[in-house]
């Protein structure tokens, strides 16, 4: 195992830990991890947007691979122009030739460039009234885009899916499979759930208790949302124990095992000194 | 009886972090001592196991990684046991990943399976067409037209220059459809945007917490069966016989799951006991 994965599996055991302390109580070490968590998450996914957005797709469409045959018109000779000064100052950007990701050119790409710059000056007090302009092209277009899908598959799909059959040779009880019993179930709860969100009359007589039996519909399915959390807890938690346990084999030098006494021990001597602090006096009523 | 409602009631007044060190003990002593308990796969496990064990050898499979390492424990058990199942069918497999990190969870898992484990050549049986930010709009893109979307691989490859993207134009030119996703982009996206307009199967793995979400598009026929969480990837991992990360946590999950319940009963009992004392009084 090479130096570089034994440093890894320190500071991931150190990092795993020092996370897990919060349980204890608050603490400089949780501090810490909490800490690099957030400047290096916000460090990666910048970094990571640019190079995997923004640089191959927006400048890549803007400047692609320079081609000869178009290299003569004066538009071109300028637009290059601007792209070699730009490179001079930003070589790893802006490489030499062109950027070659495969693009062609795209000037149309020049309105969400000028969109991201108007978005990013909200930063400043004056000008911040631009960025709304890049909201409203995103809110827009996210709309549009949606509408479709959902009235497709949330509302045509699943009004499909709740046809459900009571007829055709069908058993009348079957757990995991379909079968009259478990149809009845569906229309029973599609429709007294659905009659619970009903807000247009009084939920009185018989509409109020099919909406009761629609709040027991709703309460099962936040009973199973409960228990698939907690599921979902415990498998991260076995994953990151799995991780620790490997961590404090022979090959990582028991890098949990050093990290976990260590820590103990500080916390320990901290909750002591603590103790023997004298408590501040009561103030005087 | 009145000393037991009396250490009941104590035990409601336990500090909370005697609570934690119990769930990490039954959660630590499972993966030290396994016991072995038996995996059985449930009807949704495999309506997705039989749909990707029903396509012929040969054909091409999309799989979207969606999940980043703080649902790796989750979602790559399946991830790599979904993989294992197609590439021991012949079945060619292309990787798109609508999160960043997921790119490093789809290389990690090619590099365990598809290199290590098939020794398969890249570009002929499988490609990582990486991650493309965008969300929706790359399920869109990927949906009308593949070769707008992915100009170049992860490796930056052009697409025209690698083999097994011959005839891959658009979406429906793929047989199949695998999602491992964690959230947003994810399961539902694919499922409005590719797999109900298109018409092309698709099934997935989610983590627990997402379950909920997606079964009603697994309960209407959108979605063939779903991997629920860990215990999904248990599933999986005991229906192609080669048990791996999720069979050996399941032990651990299934002791957990026991003591939880345990305490939410001594809780409720607790409740009860107070509200009887609270109408005595």
């Amino acid at each position: 195992m090479s130096g570089v994965e034994i440093f890894g599996g320190w500071v991931a055991a150190f990092l795993t830990l020092a996370i897990f302390s919060y349980l204890y109580k608050d603490n400089p070490f949780y501090k810490i991890a909490e800490h690099i968590f957030v400047g290096v998450s916000a460090g990666y996914w910048t970094s990571m947007f640019f190079w995997t957005q923004i640089q191959p797709n927006l400048f890549g469409r803007l400047w692609p691979k320079m081609d000869p045959a178009t290299m003569n018109s004066g538009f071109m000779k300028i637009w290059y122009g601007i792209y070699n000064v730009l490179g001079a100052i930003f070589p790893a950007v802006f490489p030499d030739g062109g950027i070659d990701k495969g693009h062609g050119m795209h000037l149309i790409y020049l309105i969400p460039f000028i969109l991201g710059i108007m978005m990013l000056l909200s930063i400043s007090s004056k000008l911040s009234w631009f960025a709304r302009w890049g909201i409203a092209y995103t809110v827009g277009m996210a709309a549009g885009l949606r509408a479709y899908g959902f009235l497709n598959s949330n509302v045509i799909g699943q009004i499909k899916g709740s046809a459900v059959q009571f007829l055709g040779g069908l058993p009348f009880f079957n757990l995991l499979g379909d079968s009259i019993f478990n149809s009845l179930i569906i229309v029973v709860g599609t429709i007294s759930g659905l009659i619970y969100f009903y807000f247009s009359k009084e939920h009185t007589g018989a509409l109020g208790k099919i909406g009761r039996l629609g709040i027991y519909f709703l309460m099962i399915s936040f009973g199973a949302s409960f228990g698939f959390a907690v599921m979902g807890r415990i498998s991260l938690l076995i994953g990151r124990f799995i991780d620790l346990i490997d961590y404090s084999k022979a090959s990582y030098h028991h890098a949990t095992i050093w990290i976990l006494v260590l820590m103990v021990a500080l916390l320990g001597y901290s909750a002591f000194k603590d103790r023997q602090k004298p408590t501040a006096p009561e103030a005087e009523v | 009886m009145r000393a037991l409602e009396d250490f009941i009631l104590r035990l409601g007044k336990l500090d909370r972090r005697w609570i934690f060190l119990i769930i990490a003990i039954v959660v630590a002593l499972p993966l030290f001592f396994p016991l072995g308990l038996p995996i059985r796969p449930t009807n949704a496990t495999q309506v997705a196991y039989d749909a990707m064990d029903a396509l012929p050898a040969g054909s091409k499979v999309l799989v979207s990684f969606e999940y980043g390492p703080s649902t790796k424990p989750e979602i790559h058990p399946m991830a790599i046991a979904v993989l294992r199942h197609l590439f021991s069918k012949q079945i060619k497999v292309y990787v798109t990943c609508l999160w960043p990190d997921g790119q490093f969870m789809a290389e990690e898992a090619l590099n365990q399976v598809a290199e290590n484990e098939f020794h398969l050549k890249y570009g002929e049986d499988y490609v990582l067409l990486g991650f493309r930010p965008g969300n929706e709009a790359v399920v869109k893109g990927v949906v009308s037209n593949i070769r707008k979307m992915y100009t170049v691989d992860a490796r930056g490859t052009l697409i025209d220059d690698i083999p097994m993207m011959k005839g891959v134009n658009q979406f429906s030119d793929f047989d199949f459809l695998f999602s491992a996703s964690a959230g947003y982009p994810g399961t539902v996206e694919w499922v409005q945007y590719a797999s109900d307009p298109t018409g092309v199967p698709m099934s997935t793995g989610t983590t627990s917490i997402q379950v909920n979400e997606v079964m009603p598009y697994v309960q209407s026929g959108q979605v063939k069966g779903i991997l629920a969480g860990m215990p999904g990837a248990a599933e999986y991992e005991a229906l192609i016989h080669q048990p791996g990360i999720g069979t050996s946590g399941m032990d651990a999950q299934s002791i957990a799951h026991l003591v939880i319940v345990l305490f939410i009963i001594l809780g409720n009992i607790g409740f009860y006991i107070e509200r009887k004392r609270a109408k005595k009084y």
